[in-house]
């Protein structure tokens, strides 16, 4: 499997209270990938060294085929960025920051970014001062698509807009990914939005990758099991338990990962009875992940 | 690409650019007509030479507000950004730095112009006195220099980060007050003065400010 991002042994810090610690990650060519992690974990800062806007201390980045930061000019005219906040001229037009950007940019298609002018109902002779939350986010997703990236790195890019505006801009890049068969690394915080459009998923937390896997194994793959009678100490378990809980009477409730229907037989062999086998949604197994994640090692 | 930010620089700086314009054409054309009025009363060429003279202060002035006001425009914006956007342009950091440069310095040439123009009009609309001379050309040569210069290191200044600049702040602030404390206890070390002297006296970067500026001259 060829990777259009991979990142070995990433090290960056920032200040006194802030690091990235042996960060290794892979996103497939062609994938939609989910990044995954609660504010504050790292992941803008993860985009900003995969970028070359940050410097790591050690560790290695390719991009694309190009080692970053080294070859950081050659692999941005090959990516699309929607950054976190807004980061173009306030003072410019939006026709006027659409040809700044396209003169930098030798793939870029006039054609298609006048449609996405239409589809998304831009003024072009609005100030990007005047402009609202939902129409800026539209223009700089135009601004990453009709560039005609072969990797798009979005991050949090639906955050603060309506439904609506939600959707035109999801729609937008799901066209161009259906089209082009590119690679898409979307940073969020809303679960659900990933969920339906990606399929494979990082989860960061304070700074280290907690987990990489394709989605459906993380859908799939974390469960709640009703526990009768359970043993105190549950040994050997062919599946991660990430938590267990106290129930009503002797039944407890246990939260794993990786686990697949033939384990029931582990319950059978423990004398424990399993009652109920409950699927998890991304965001429930993203929670009780990040729990597992930071209960300290005793 | 060098195009489009020369663009944006020119977008930026419109207004500000428009009223240095307007000043650089005035004033040769002031600093003549002020000189004129001395010599048609008395037709004293000293009178109008020191007439001259007072106005000679206001070139260097100009030049390095100039410079100052084009170098600040040309960070300001990636700085409202956090230079996010610039550095997720697909260009290499020293070629945006030169173009951005190249951007600021090419608006340069407008103020000069027109203090070159102002200068050849106060020098075509005024009687000289045999015994003077006008240097319109080299006035605004001199102008043009002078505000590169100051284009140029303050530039280099607003390039860096707040913190780099408030290093330099603090590098100065302390120099001068390591001279007051000095004074203070008695001794004799001018150092400051020393330093002044070496950056405004040949071949000092700021010789440039200093000096004679005078349209006409003997």
């Amino acid at each position: 499997m060829s990777h259009a991002v991979e990142i070995r042994d990433l090290h960056y810090r920032a200040g006194k209270s802030f690091e990235i610690r042996e960060l290794a990650l892979s996103v497939p060519t062609g994938s939609m990938y989910g990044f995954l992690g609660p504010n504050g974990a790292g992941k803008t800062t993860t985009i900003r060294l995969m970028l070359g806007l940050l410097r790591p201390r050690s560790g290695r980045i390719v991009v694309l085929g190009g080692e970053v930061p080294r070859e950081a000019p050659r692999v941005l005219a090959r990516t699309g960025y929607v950054p976190e906040q807004p980061h173009l001229y306030q003072s410019l037009t939006v026709d006027e920051a659409l040809r700044f950007h396209a003169a930098f940019y030798p793939s870029w298609d006039w054609k298609w970014a006048d449609e996405l002018m239409g589809e998304f109902h831009l003024d072009r002779t609005r100030l990007l001062s005047r402009l609202s939350k939902g129409e800026m986010g539209k223009l700089e997703m135009l601004l990453a698509l009709a560039q005609r990236p072969e990797l798009l790195v979005l991050d949090e890019p639906t955050d603060g807009l309506d439904p609506v505006v939600r959707r035109d801009v999801l729609t937008a890049l799901l066209e161009y990914v259906s089209q082009q068969n590119a690679t898409v690394f979307i940073s969020s915080h809303l679960v659900h939005e990933l969920e339906r459009i990606c399929d494979w998923v990082g989860v960061m937390d304070r700074g280290r990758l907690v987990a990489e896997l394709p989605m459906h194994s993380f859908k799939n793959g974390i469960k709640r099991l009703r526990v009768a009678n359970p043993p105190a100490l549950p040994g050997d378990t062919p599946f991660v338990l990430l938590s267990r809980e106290a129930g009503t009477g002797a039944v407890e409730t246990w939260i794993v990962r990786g686990w697949q229907a033939p384990m029931s037989q582990y319950f059978e062999g423990v004398g424990a009875g399993l009652r109920d086998v409950v699927d998890l949604d991304l965001e429930e197994g993203f929670v009780e992940l990040l729990r597992t994640f930071r209960v300290p090692t005793s | 690409m060098f195009k489009q930010i020369l663009y944006t620089q020119w977008k930026w700086t419109r207004l500000p650019l428009l009223v240095l314009l307007l000043a650089a054409f005035a004033l040769p054309v002031f600093s003549a007509r002020g000189a004129s009025a001395a010599g048609r009363d008395n037709w004293l060429i000293e009178q109008m030479l020191s007439s001259l003279q007072s106005w000679g202060l206001v070139y260097p002035l100009l030049a390095g507000t100039v410079g100052l006001i084009l170098a600040r425009s040309t960070w300001s914006a990636d700085h409202a950004g956090k230079h996010i956007y610039a550095l997720s342009l697909p260009v290499p950091r020293w070629n945006y730095v030169l173009m951005r440069f190249g951007a600021g310095a090419t608006l340069l040439v407008a103020p000069v112009l027109a203090l070159w123009v102002g200068a050849l009009v106060a020098t075509v609309a005024t009687t000289l006195p045999p015994s003077l001379q006008a240097y319109p050309t080299i006035l605004a040569l001199r102008f043009g220099l002078a505000a590169f210069v100051a284009y140029g290191v303050i530039f280099a200044i607003s390039a860096g980060t707040n913190k780099t600049a408030g290093y330099i702040l603090a590098g100065l602030g302390a120099v001068l007050l390591a001279q007051l404390f000095l004074d203070a206890l008695g001794f004799e070390t001018l150092f400051v003065q020393s330093l002044l002297v070496k950056l405004v006296l040949w071949p000092g970067p700021f010789e440039i400010f200093t000096g004679r500026w005078m349209l006409f001259d003997v």
